[in-house]
């Protein structure tokens, strides 16, 4: 896929006419038209910026120059490729050559190699997980092959702030199309009819949003993208892709002010970048007044909540922007109805945002041509936890756990076995390993128990404790609650102390089904989406790994070794031979023997790290029930 | 528990007694019977407490506090007195002394008060020294806090906006900021307070010069953030309000910072650290002077 690296020129800053977009689109067709042989990405993602990505840009400018091949070559940073867990990641354009996992001091290397021998530079390309053969084209990588990307089409090869590179990419067309040609009432019919599901988690029908809202008389209405951690990714890659949804969003329902929501007011990074986008789109003309002659008229402001995970439910978020405690409230009436001072809001998440202009621009037998009847289009998911390879993807709805797992993610990590997999961020829940084939969609994760939430995935081997997960879980629920209604407040409290009371071992078998309950109850009677969805871990774990809790309980024993009180790690005397290398790690000198014989742990020093658990090659230690302390009773 | 104490009292069994109560505990104690000389003393050794008597030959105990608060005004003062009328307890508590104690007293009403007075003056040691062009700051900062709300007066809705760019300017927001800020605006400093409390982004007591955020989300959680902080808190020597004694640091955790992909993550100022391996976290502060 063509990319390459626009200055913002003078020229950008006038209005934009059709016939301009379409020169700007035949210009940067030719790579040769403005000067370059070839153009080097760089990615600019958290994970590749951690890796030095800063440092391999300035190598490269140097090295380039030293070669006299600056004039050919371009270099330039852009958003996150996904493919955080090999940073840091650079293509080569036009040939699409990807490398990955090197050290700034390999850049002499790569070049010399790339461009003088005009060879990839094998040693920095991926190689197969299974037969180890090196995949120089980004495109034929089976964790990109076995994507479908739209949303992302662009992550990672276009520099975000450019707005010649969005529009080059068939960008604002979709705007373009929906301002000109499309009545109002067209546009909500074709986002209805293309079954969008707010990405947000609540899976509530995009289209039936609008409608509703559109059908409101007030004169006055609000556009609102929720930009939460979720939407993070997408602002960081492509954020013209949700300033461009949310303009037709406007033009739908009739609304001429749009907000984008950031949570962290100190997150600068992330609001340069939206602060830029929108006043490159104000002056190429999307943005403003009287939008491509249509008499239409849409602004976008950023604006700021103060940090707290309630604020991402919509009426939470809007009580948060008019500058007061962000207390949830019921719906109805839904803020579609009336919600930002009263007026009817439609607050969607940035990734719902991002698939409009596609719907628009391709129209919605196009977006339902992948994904489900009920859940059409894809989705984006962050992978991560036990798998070869994490990172940021995007799939078909109704693509296996399987698929995702065994072959994006490159199956499980070497002497890992796979327990669950967690969905849905911090209130998701797991489904247990036998559920793998469980496709993702919207109706088929929720009839297993868990929600779709912020699409974060966490693969989880068999050194996880679920009753430890949940405690966590609830530590977060009750940590994040606002405090408004009782069962959300409560509740989650007396959850929490009843799941520490279960890994210290001081439960007994009836409080677990008292767990139970009270956690069915705080999702029945929960104010907003927060108290709906945090004892969703609880409930899961609950129901696929009763007898874990039991064990915990019954045995004293947490098979996982993550409970303290309730595990001991013991050497099997059988198949330890002495090798000494736990005894090496130990951070406590609790292990001694001779060499070449069995080690033996002094349970007294031991804390439990699992140091030696990780380190033994040979497996051979345990982990058994904690040890009952005689407590003498008088 | 430590501290470097003096005793001044005329009566030598009362120094003795003192001391036979507060050496065992682990106090440093010096005693003298002569209030002259209990001046040098205090001026040349570095005491956190002193106690007095009031009523003594040559300096007697009023004019001894008024020195000590001349000479070290950071130096705790406790009174052990037999005249403990209501306009002597009066006079003395103007003179700003942590406690008195009256004649006879229980071993135990000693070592509580003497406690309670170390542990205060170690808070009040612990808070930063006020820089010395403090006035001229103060009156800029006023300043630019009424340019701030004058331009969101008018803004329905601005109350976060006004209290990050408060915070921004000075901070943290202390009760008294809140309040400027609720005259400004005309509306209840209850309200202010409800939005202060709420939201973990605004604080109410100060930070250090650089704030470290330590991710305990479960992404970074599940990567050992726990360890992170377990070395931060036994290397930097926090104080009850999280802040390193000299001010440089001061800490918070955070629940998700968002970057789960490259957890653990921590964010110092405006800095996000990703990928910290634990043993390493505290190379990281060296940048920060």
């Amino acid at each position: 896929m063509p990319a390459l690296k626009v200055r913002a020129t003078v020229r950008s800053i006038n209005k934009l006419t059709i016939e301009d977009m379409t020169s700007i689109r035949e210009k940067y067709k030719d790579p040769k038209r403005i000067g370059a042989k070839a153009s080097i990405l760089v990615c600019g993602g958290s994970a590749c910026k951690a890796r030095g990505s800063a440092k391999i840009q300035e190598t490269l400018s140097d090295e380039l120059q030293k070669k006299a091949l600056d004039k050919d070559v371009s270099v330039y940073e852009t958003g996150c490729n996904g493919f955080c867990n090999q940073s840091p990641v650079m293509n080569v354009y036009p040939d699409m050559t990807l490398y990955q996992a090197f050290k700034p001091d390999d850049v002499p290397t790569i070049v010399d190699e790339h461009f003088t021998k005009g060879q990839p530079a094998d040693r920095f390309v991926y190689k197969d997980l299974k037969d180890k053969k090196s995949i120089p084209n980004r495109q034929e990588i089976p964790f990109f092959s076995l994507q479908s990307r739209r949303v992302l089409s662009k992550s990672g090869l276009i520099q975000p702030d450019d707005i010649e590179a969005y529009i080059f990419h068939n960008g604002y067309s979709g705007l373009v199309k929906a301002v000109t040609s499309m009545k109002p009432k067209e546009i909500v019919r074709e986002i209805k009819d293309s079954g969008l599901r707010g990405r947000g988690g609540g899976g509530f029908p995009t289209g039936l949003k609008w409608e509703i809202c559109m059908l409101m008389a007030d004169e006055t209405k609000y556009i609102i993208c929720n930009a939460g951690p979720i939407s993070r990714s997408i602002i960081e890659n492509d954020p013209h892709s949700i300033i461009e949804g949310m303009v037709i969003a406007g033009r739908a329902v009739g609304a001429a002010k749009g907000f984008i929501y950031v949570r962290e007011p100190d997150n600068l990074f992330i609001l340069r970048r939206l602060h830029t986008a929108i006043d490159r789109a104000r002056g190429c003309g999307f943005l403003g007044e009287n939008i491509f002659d249509s008499g239409f008229n849409f602004t976008i402001d950023v604006s700021f909540g103060a940090g707290t995970f309630i604020c991402g439910e919509e009426t939470a978020l809007i009580r948060s922007m008019e500058g007061k405690r962000g207390y949830p409230t019921p719906k109805p009436p839904y803020p579609a109805q009336s919600g930002l001072w009263g007026k009817p809001t439609i607050v969607d998440n940035a990734e719902t945002f991002a698939n409009v202009p596609l719907i628009i621009e391709n129209g919605q037998a196009w977006f339902r041509s992948v994904g489900t009847q009920a859940s059409p289009g894809t989705k984006i998911f962050t992978l991560g936890g036990a798998v070869n390879l994490n990172g940021l993807i995007e799939v078909p709805m109704g693509t296996t756990f399987r698929t995702i797992v065994e072959e994006i993610g490159g199956g499980l990590k070497k002497k890992s076995t796979l327990k669950a997999i967690h969905i849905g961020g911090p209130t998701g829940g797991v489904i247990p390993a036998s559920a793998i084939d469980t496709p993702t969609t919207y109706e088929d994760i929720t009839a297993a128990g868990v929600i779709v939430g912020s699409g974060n995935l966490i693969i989880m081997d068999t050194n996880t404790c679920m009753v430890n997960e949940a405690l966590t879980a609830m530590e977060f629920g009750h940590g994040e609650s606002c405090g408004k209604c009782v069962p959300c407040r409560i509740g989650s409290r007396v959850m929490y102390d009843k799941l520490l009371d279960i890994t210290e071992g001081r439960a007994a078998l009836e409080d677990l089904d008292m767990l139970q309950s009270l956690a069915f109850e705080v999702r029945r009677t929960s104010l907003c989406g927060l108290g709906q969805t945090s004892p969703t871990m609880v409930l899961t774990a609950i129901k696929y790994f009763r007898e874990e809790f039991e064990a915990h309980i019954k045995d004293r024993w947490c098979q996982a070794g993550k409970c303290r009180s309730l595990s001991t790690f013991v050497i099997e005397p059988k198949t330890c031979t002495g090798c000494g290398s736990c005894a090496r790690k130990c951070p406590q000198g609790a292990i001694s023997g001779e060499k070449k014989k069995p080690h033996l742990i002094e349970q007294a020093m031991c804390i439990q790290c699992r140091s030696c658990f990780e380190t033994c090659p040979f497996s051979s230690i345990r982990i058994e029930a904690g040890v009952t302390e005689e407590v003498d009773s008088w | 528990m430590e501290g470097n104490i003096l005793i001044v009292d005329d009566d030598d069994i009362v120094v003795k007694s003192c001391d036979s109560v507060l050496t065992p505990e682990g106090f440093t104690i010096t005693g003298t019977t002569d209030s002259t000389d209990a001046i040098e003393l205090i001026r040349d050794n570095d005491y956190d407490i002193v106690i007095t008597d009031l009523n003594m030959p040559g300096v007697d105990g009023f004019e001894l506090i008024k020195q000590v608060n001349a000479i070290k005004p950071s130096v705790g003062i406790v009174v052990i007195t037999g005249f403990a009328s209501q306009q002597n307890i009066k006079d003395i508590l103007q003179l700003g002394i942590i406690d008195y104690i009256s004649k006879p007293f229980a071993p135990h009403t000693l070592l509580e008060t003497i406690m309670k007075a170390t542990y205060l003056v170690r808070k009040i040691k612990a808070i930063p020294a006020p820089e010395a062009d403090t006035e001229p700051d103060a009156k800029k900062k006023t300043e630019a806090l009424n340019n701030i709300i004058n331009e969101f007066k008018a803004v329905p809705g601005s109350l976060l906006r006004v209290l990050e760019s408060a915070q921004d300017l000075i901070g943290y927001l202390p009760p008294s900021v809140q309040r400027f800020i609720a005259n400004g605006l005309r509306i209840p400093v209850s309200e202010v307070y409800s939005v202060v409390s709420f939201y973990p982004y605004f604080t109410m007591k100060a930070r250090g010069k650089h704030h470290i955020r330590v991710c305990v989300g479960n992404a970074c959680h599940a990567k050992k953030s726990g360890q992170i902080m377990t070395r931060l808190k036994r290397n930097l020597n926090f104080n009850d309000d999280n802040i390193t004694a000299d001010g440089k640091f001061s800490y918070e955790t955070v629940r998700c910072l968002g970057a789960c992909g490259f957890a653990p993550i921590v964010e110092i100022d405006y800095d996000t650290h990703g990928a910290v391996d634990p043993d390493k976290t505290l190379d990281i502060l060296k940048d920060y002077h």
